[in-house]
């Protein structure tokens, strides 16, 4: 009896030690988790897209669909000659710039689906944050295009998270991004003059943004004396050049914003 | 801007989470301790749920046909339930502890929604043990006439209770799989709504799929203890009776288990329906190659229960005339597993690689994907099928007048089967996937139509039929017993497995998109990891079971004192 | 004749030959099938000749026992061999030749090795739209070699050759072949230019990205760092670059593949 018994059990222990060792050798993929971002203000276009790239290629799930056969567009090859996705997305759908245009693919998928292709994309929102989805767009614009995604895009979360350290290594900033506010705090407008009053040493702010757009406000700003306003060149290199450590990105954003509306 | 890279790991906030939230485990980690006791309960409690099945059924054939045989047969099922029953209460209550304290936080979210079904659960679960004591004690009191009637309503009861005990259990883990779309992160658990919550996209697949699944177990599990009962008989008629009985758990496994994969079918769509991208996680994603080991498992599973069919054909006077067809049976079947179990993106060293141009080979290519893999699978269901017909056939000699033409109408059926699944698996490389899906549906009909049409002729052709030789019930060489026991082996691995497909679609959610998993254990582990803990839960499952099989034969020789020499009666027909 | 007939029709002789047979269907037969239908073949590789053999040996097992005196018959020989005193040669043998086989498999299987662990490589992974050289942004998209509209063909051609003796001599040959001094200490090895796969398949841009960016700048689908090549950009100018991809095609014989074949397909 004990022999039969014995029988049994082999036979039992061979068949179970099969099945294990046939699930040993085919390629072990472990699913992984993706990673809780907290993106704080001022972080860079390069940290940002880094975030996203581990997003769009483990946990978010996008490669399941974007990248492997023909369920969905590849984004990270060149598609009909029209580059990669970050260099298409801007003509994509007319009046969309890339970013709007990521974000809407991303948020309402249903809204414009690609010729060829299916509508089969669920809404992101419900598996990534929204900095997640930032992130992620930063990512895809990094391919073959410029990063424009800013702290103001994910707005909600420039505050550290509660329990995690604010902004690690940075200076000490006041965490407003109320643009009148900052004007007066960082001293601007003792040089540039608003609302018609105020010392003539830097162009007004009155009708900036008629004179200039957002990207060269922001470039002034960051790096005053690369450009010199007309009419301004007995002041050149009076302007602080400190102002990207001064502010965090999302109150650089706040004040690009406002001036490049003042028109 | 400011060169502070200001990406930071949320860890503080996970680690708060998780304070909270999860409890620690010695040794296997919350996940392996919650992992082994869902899963051990799980095959518990498809065998208590599946045997009640055709236990009924083999008492109403005892009734109804009169034969004292079948009504032995159903209440030496019965005793193993009453045995596997309270296995699976304290498994079942293992599991709950562990849930609460392992992961609270989980808990509380299910504990909100599905309170009241909860409650319902466990009454029903007191109503089921005392209608399975009332069964199996009353079996002996109530045995004559109208009396039989009543105690055949009991495990009809029984079967009902544990039918409703399944859908309520169903119903939480569906909820995990498939929340209501209207739930979100944000919702309260309490917003939820219970039904909302019960009836969600998953929940009637996952059911009926299990419904098979547990009759498909119960069948595969019955036949195992006959195997083991048969290799430790003593006398002839003990060996007659075992041999019996582990035809019939075999025929009842297989029978069953050829409908399951429609089952799934459906379940499969319905996810894809729920999830884009959960479909896809299941199928070509990360979970892809976890269906060339269920192909590996399922070639087992067809082969070893045609080999039982053929080594039992020894013992059929007639069979012999059967005998030169089972090597080209066994060609298809062989043939088949191959193109089922070929990989579509291959394992290859750097030569191979380079020679190939790629991980996929120019022809095996061809085999890797679904079009050659359905027309597979239905072809080994068609030879299973005949298999089944030839064994039944064996010992008889039709005696009706149509004999002739009903056999070559019947060949034409397998011929027509077998020719439209072959040409719609050809055809469906030249059309594009879209069209292809629809393929497998024509396939599957195919096949159904061919065993139904097949029995149906059958049924009325051997009525009457006379006999070439009774069935010699014993005269089993021992080796086929153990074919039972890989089939038993071999379905509790699969249904590890399959559960392991189901619970790690989720991913790193508790509940799919509306709680997230914070814990250490939140990744899906890749299959050999999964692999090991699945043949954990298998062993600690099977020694469970062995241990209960002994119980069985110890009780009857406490209660009998004398082996039980149950009587054979002339059987003129295999038990079906 | 007689006594190798009966041979065949014993069982255990019979599941010899059917495995001998089936071994040889996988390995070499498979390999017969595309070029009947004029399509490029390859060797079955040998993970999946030994899952087909696997499968194979349970069926020969399942044949030869689901008969009883089949099985009876088939079990013979190995009786005799490990019983019968005539055998005592035989068996000796077995009992020293099977262990030793089982532990050298072993051996082999868990043994360090030099070769990189298995990945899903592509090997002509797709090509950026746009890339930075040396700080200054190129379009690869449409690119064609500037070179073949600027100064003269063979002026360039000597250039390239001169790069090419200099630089890549040592990895792709001397014949373009890939079989340079170094070639064999490197996996993967350095690509053959005269192989029709290659640079026939490419437009120039391709190269230029290629030996541009070197090893370290494939992307992600194709294993960087696996490959040796260096990033060229550090240190050939662009013309130079240029020169020696022209006098790659010009040496092999080759023409580089031209946009207007190549814009229509995004994905291949």
């Amino acid at each position: 009896m004990w022999r039969t018994n014995l029988k049994v059990l082999a036979v039992a222990l061979i068949v179970i030690g099969f099945y294990t060792m046939v699930a040993h050798v085919i390629p072990q993929l472990q699913s992984e988790v993706p990673e809780a971002l907290a993106l704080t203000g001022d972080v860079t276009p390069e940290a940002l897209a880094a975030a996203g790239e581990r997003i769009y290629s483990g946990a978010g799930g996008c490669v399941a669909c974007h990248g492997l056969g023909t369920r969905a567009p590849n984004l990270v090859t060149d598609q009909g000659g029209e580059g990669t996705i970050g260099a298409r997305c801007g003509s994509r759908r007319p009046g969309m710039d890339c970013k709007s245009y990521l974000y809407e693919s991303m948020t309402n998928p249903g809204a414009f689906v690609v010729p060829g292709f299916e509508n089969i994309m669920p809404d992101m929102r419900r598996q990534l944050a929204d900095d997640q989805i930032w992130a992620t767009i930063a990512y895809l614009q990094s391919l073959g295009g410029e990063v424009t995604v800013t702290a103001s895009d994910y707005g909600t979360s420039t505050e550290a998270p509660t329990g995690a350290a604010p902004a690690a290594a940075g200076p000490a900033l006041t965490a407003t991004t109320e643009p009148l506010a900052l004007l007066r705090e960082k001293g601007c407008v003792g040089c540039h003059a608003i609302d018609g009053a105020g010392p003539p040493i830097g162009p007004s702010f009155d009708g900036m943004g008629r004179r200039l757009p957002a990207d060269q406000i922001r470039r002034a700003i960051l790096l005053p004396n690369a450009d010199t306003a007309k009419g301004y060149e007995q002041f050149a290199g009076t302007m602080p050049q400190t102002f990207g450590q001064m502010l965090s990105a999302a109150q650089l954003e706040a004040i690009v914003q406002f001036l490049a509306g003042r028109r | 801007m400011t060169d502070v890279v200001g990406l930071l790991q949320a860890a503080a906030q996970a680690a708060a989470d998780t304070a909270g939230g999860y409890g620690h485990f010695p040794g296997i980690g919350a996940r392996g301790a919650v992992w082994i006791a869902a899963e051990v309960h799980l095959m518990f409690a498809a065998f208590v749920l599946g045997v009640p099945m055709f236990a009924v059924i083999c008492e109403l054939i005892g009734i109804v046909g009169k034969d004292e045989k079948y009504d032995k047969l159903s209440k030496e099922f019965t005793r193993l339930l009453v045995f596997a029953y309270s296995a699976t209460a304290l498994w079942g209550g293992l599991l709950l502890f562990f849930l609460t304290t392992l992961y609270p936080r989980f808990w509380t979210h299910m504990a909100t929604i599905f309170s009241r079904s909860m409650w319902v659960y466990a009454g029903l679960f007191f109503i089921e043990s005392f209608t399975l004591y009332l069964y199996y004690y009353g079996w002996d009191r109530w045995k004559v006439g109208r009396a039989k009637w009543g105690h055949w309503g009991l495990g009809l009861l029984l079967n009902v209770w544990g039918t409703i005990v399944m859908f309520i259990a169903n119903s939480w883990l569906t909820y995990m799989m498939s929340p209501p779309s209207g739930v979100t992160a944000e919702t309260l658990p309490a917003e939820v709504g219970l039904w909302n919550a019960i009836a969600n996209a998953t929940w009637m697949p996952i059911n009926i799929h299990r419904l098979i699944g547990n009759a498909v177990f119960g069948g595969a599990i019955c036949g195992a203890y006959a195997a083991f009962r048969f290799l430790a008989a003593k006398t002839p008629e003990e060996r007659a009776h075992y041999d019996w009985m582990g035809y019939v758990g075999n025929f009842i496994a297989i029978s069953t288990f050829i409908v399951l994969p429609f089952a799934g079918y459906w379940l499969g769509r319905e996810i894809y329906e729920y999830n884009q991208q959960m479909g896809i996680t299941m199928m070509g994603g990360f979970m892809s190659w976890l269906w060339i080991v269920q192909a590996v498992l399922i070639g087992v599973l067809f082969l070893a229960a045609n080999y039982y069919l053929w080594t039992g054909m020894g013992r059929i006077p007639g069979a012999e005339r059967f005998a030169p067809y089972t090597k080209w049976m066994l060609l298809v079947l062989v043939i088949c597993w191959i193109v089922w179990a070929t990989p579509h993106t291959i394992i290859a060293t750097r030569e191979e690689l380079a020679a190939m141009g790629g991980s996929h080979h120019p022809f095996l290519n061809v085999l890797g994907v679904m079009s050659a893999k359905n027309t597979a699978v239905n072809l080994m269901i068609l030879t299973t099928f005949l298999s089944f017909l030839i064994y039944r056939r064996a010992n008889r000699r039709p005696t009706v007048a149509w004999a002739r033409t009903a056999t070559i109408i019947q060949t034409a059926m397998f011929a027509i089967a077998a020719g439209v699944v072959l040409f719609y698996g050809v055809y469906g490389y030249f059309v594009e996937a879209i069209v292809r899906i629809g393929f497998s549906v024509y396939q599957v009909l195919a096949v159904l139509a061919c065993i139904i049409g097949v029995s149906i002729i059958d049924v009325f052709l051997v009525r009457g039929a006379e006999s070439r030789g009774e069935i010699r019930w014993g005269m089993m060489p021992a080796r086929s017993q153990y074919a039972l026991f890989i089939l038993a082996v071999t379905f509790t691995w699969l249904m590890g497995l399959m559960g392991f497909a189901r619970s790690g679609i989720r991913q790193h959610w508790h509940v799919y998109e509306v709680m997230r998993d914070t814990s250490a254990d939140a990744a899906t582990p890749a299959l050999g990891e999964a692999a090991n803990m699945i043949s954990l839960c298998v062993l600690i499952f099977l020694g469970l079971v062995a241990f209960i099989f002994w119980l069985g034969g110890l009780a009857e020789r406490a209660g009998h004192k004398a082996p039980v020499a149950l009587a054979v009666p002339p059987q003129p027909a295999a038990g079906d | 004749m007689s006594r190798v007939g009966a041979w065949v029709r014993h069982p255990f002789w019979q599941a010899v030959l059917l495995l001998i047979l089936a071994y040889l269907l996988f390995k070499f037969g498979i390999a017969l099938l595309p070029p009947l239908l004029g399509m490029h073949s390859a060797p079955v590789p040998t993970s999946v000749v030994v899952q087909y053999m696997l499968i194979a040996l349970v069926g020969v097992l399942i044949h030869v026992s689901s008969d009883e005196t089949r099985w009876r018959r088939f079990k013979e020989p190995i009786h005799d061999t490990m019983v019968d005193a005539d055998k005592r040669w035989v068996r000796l043998a077995v009992l020293i030749l099977v262990p030793l086989l089982i532990g050298w498999v072993t051996y082999d299987q868990t043994r360090p090795k030099v070769e990189a662990p298995i990945t899903l490589r592509s090997i002509h992974p797709a090509p950026p739209s746009q890339i930075t050289f040396r700080g200054k942004t190129i379009q690869l998209t449409g690119l064609e070699n500037p070179l073949r509209h600027r100064g003269s063909l063979t002026e360039h051609i000597e250039t390239g050759k001169r790069i090419y003796y200099q630089n890549c001599l040592a990895c792709h040959g001397d014949r373009l072949d890939g079989q340079g001094h170094f070639a064999h200490g490197f996996s993967p090895t350095p690509l053959s230019f005269a192989d029709q796969g290659t640079i026939a398949q490419l437009t120039e841009s391709f190269v230029f990205w290629r030996v541009a960016k070197g090893g370290p700048g494939l992307p992600r689908e194709g294993a960087p760092w696996s490959s040796a090549m260096p990033v060229w950009e550090d240190y050939l100018t662009e013309d130079e670059i240029w020169a020696v991809i022209i006098y790659l095609y010009e040496q092999s014989g080759w023409k580089p593949r031209t946009w207007e074949e190549s814009t229509g397909g995004g994905e291949h």
